[in-house]
């Protein structure tokens, strides 16, 4: 059993490679600068040994690199994953080893497993709220495309429910096969439904299509300019935004984290970044929450004086954490973080101008249990949906 | 279809304390729903309306603990079953259960068994009363079909005249359809009627 000052060993286990391979990186690189950080300032008074390893976006390959990684080193912690299926797979491996999985992803809610830290937002911390905003802005009729699983699937439920019970309409719902490319035909319904908004839960190659279909629509046809019908989306980074540059402009993403993020702990957390790093120019939410996740982690055990999972998700869930999004604590009841969450606009260059920030944090709701599901078109007093302070 | 919420429910937990307790509890509090676990009788004078959902053990349970008949539990049931001998299912499934979660219980599960639960009760109950709507009017259409033979024979008419009869006779009584169609009835099993055509 570790102690405090003894080498903790841990496994990132991130899809560098394969269909969403820019969040995997992101995360990877996120739990590695703070390993590094952490190893090299003694802050904790302990050190991490990482083992990373790479499923390459097969799901199925999850559960054996985790079994492998828990029976090599003795890790009791895993950082990692980024889609549902993937973490899905892992969880009869973390039963079976009493393993704790730390998962720095937004996902679509419905699950607190014992055995997992969720660092992302969940529902009522982005889609929510990002209607919410968007909604009294741009009108109620919406076009929800997305991945063909259940990030996509469930997301855009969730979105149509907010949508019907706010007096919208959802005028078209489409799904693309992870990793495909081929958006033509969404473009052409896109174009003659003219939707006031499109809701994005696409990942990694079909979203680049289609955003840069989407540009080219605006292009041809000024009604579909973003600053008049804007994508959103809550699965977007600053790495993907800038290799897109123009295409991506004038989309909107919520997240608990952007690169632009003028505080003093985020300007302390990119000068860590740029150092551990240096490969990255661009960080995204999925490389903050990473290194979020190893920080918590870390501090979780040197409080605990023990890496068991069970102790180190005691202690986490009693303290707060400084992340680079700010102070962030772990919700006991459900083992969600507490996030605030922030809207931002993408400009030509891949940086994301905040618009709105919540101000404070918001207590994650898995099953939408407490969520009002209406968003209307003035905030009401006291309306728990989500009450975005805006800047701009 | 609506995202589906129990905030603010009421459920009994039928099982001895144990972790399966606990970990149906925990679940419960992330979704809202308030509850009480309880063993081994139900609370005395449990009304019905006093709670929404109810988890009982097919292990340990047995029907003194019920107030209600086989197939009137009040509200939706999920069984928790441990065994799976097929005398445990059988009772388990008398008992009305509309979902089930497995034993031992993890950090999963409690909230699909409602949303199945409830679906399955709500579409039960729905059943029940199309069914009792159609035996009703089942039995209406035979008295009509009967009404109408009468006038037939007794003013020897064809069905439709004799059908037209029987509705002017209702309005003159100012009868229902099926009312006017009962007296009919009951006129000739009376030996009230006399064949005109004779």
């Amino acid at each position: 059993m570790a102690t405090a000052q003894d080498l903790v060993r841990l496994g990132l286990l991130f899809s560098t490679t394969g269909p969403y391979a820019a969040l995997g990186r992101e995360g990877l690189a996120g739990a590695s600068a703070a390993v590094a950080e952490i190893n090299e300032t003694g802050a904790y008074g302990l050190r991490l040994a990482a083992e990373a390893r790479d499923p390459g976006g097969w799901s199925e390959l999850y559960a054996s690199m985790a079994g492998d990684m828990v029976a090599a080193s003795g890790a009791r912690h895993i950082v990692g994953c980024t889609t549902s299926w993937s973490r899905k797979e892992l969880i009869p491996v973390l039963e079976k080893t009493g393993t704790m999985l730390w998962y720095p992803c937004p996902y679509e809610g419905f699950e607190c497993h014992e055995q997992v830290v969720y660092l992302g937002a969940s529902p009522n911390q982005h889609v929510l709220p990002l209607l919410d905003y968007i909604l009294p802005r741009f009108g109620s009729q919406a076009f929800l495309v997305g991945s063909n699983y259940i990030w996509g699937w469930e997301t855009s439920r969730i979105a149509r429910d907010i949508i019907e019970h706010s007096g919208g309409a959802v005028l078209g719902e489409r799904y693309v096969p992870l990793g495909d490319a081929d958006v033509g035909r969404l473009i052409e319904e896109i174009r003659a439904k003219r939707p006031a908004f499109v809701l994005n839960t696409l990942v990694g190659p079909s979203s680049y299509a289609f955003l840069a279909a989407y540009h080219a629509l605006g292009q041809a046809d000024a009604a579909f300019d973003q600053a008049v019908r804007p994508v959103i989306s809550c699965n977007f980074a600053e790495s993907e935004a800038a290799a897109l540059g123009v295409v991506a402009a004038g989309q909107y993403v919520i997240a608990p984290y952007f690169q632009s993020l003028d505080t003093p702990e985020n300007a302390r957390f990119l000068a860590v970044a740029a150092r551990h790093a240096p490969q990255m120019p661009q960080v995204s939410a999925f490389f903050a929450q990473a290194y979020a996740a190893v920080h918590m982690l870390a501090l979780g055990i040197a409080e605990a004086g023990s890496d068991r999972p069970e102790a180190v998700r005691a202690a986490v869930t009693r303290m707060s954490y400084v992340a680079p999004f700010g102070p962030i604590s772990i919700d006991a009841a459900t083992n969600h973080a507490i996030l605030v969450p922030r809207i931002g606009r993408a400009d030509a260059g891949g940086r994301f101008e905040v618009v709105a920030d919540a101000g404070e944090a918001m207590v994650p709701d898995p099953y939408l249990a407490h969520s009002s599901l209406a968003v209307g078109p003035v905030p009401r007093a006291g309306d728990r949906a989500a009450h975005l302070r805006v800047i701009k | 279809m609506t995202t589906p919420n129990f905030e603010g429910q009421r459920a009994l937990i039928l099982h001895r304390p144990h972790p399966v307790v606990d970990a149906i509890a925990r679940q419960l509090v992330q979704l809202g729903v308030a509850f009480e676990a309880v063993w081994p009788d139900l609370p005395q004078g449990t009304a019905e309306g006093s709670f929404d959902l109810l988890f009982y053990d097919a292990d340990m349970g047995h029907d003194g603990q019920f107030p209600w008949r086989e197939g009137e539990t009040p509200v939706p049931a999920v069984a928790l079953i441990g065994s799976e001998a097929p005398g445990r299912l059988a009772w388990a499934i008398r008992r009305g259960a509309d979902a089930h979660l497995l034993k031992p219980i993890g950090s999963g599960g409690v909230f699909s068994a409602l949303v199945i639960a409830r679906q399955a009760f709500d579409s039960r109950a729905e059943r029940g009363r199309e069914l009792a709507d159609l035996r009703d009017r089942l039995a209406d259409r035979q008295v009509l079909a009967e009404a109408t033979a009468c006038l037939m024979v007794q003013g020897n008419i064809p069905a439709d005249l004799a059908f037209a009869k029987l509705r002017r006779d209702a309005m003159t009584e100012r009868l229902t359809l099926e009312a006017m169609a009962q007296r009919v009835v009951e006129r000739l099993r009376n030996g009230h009627v006399r064949n005109h055509s004779a």
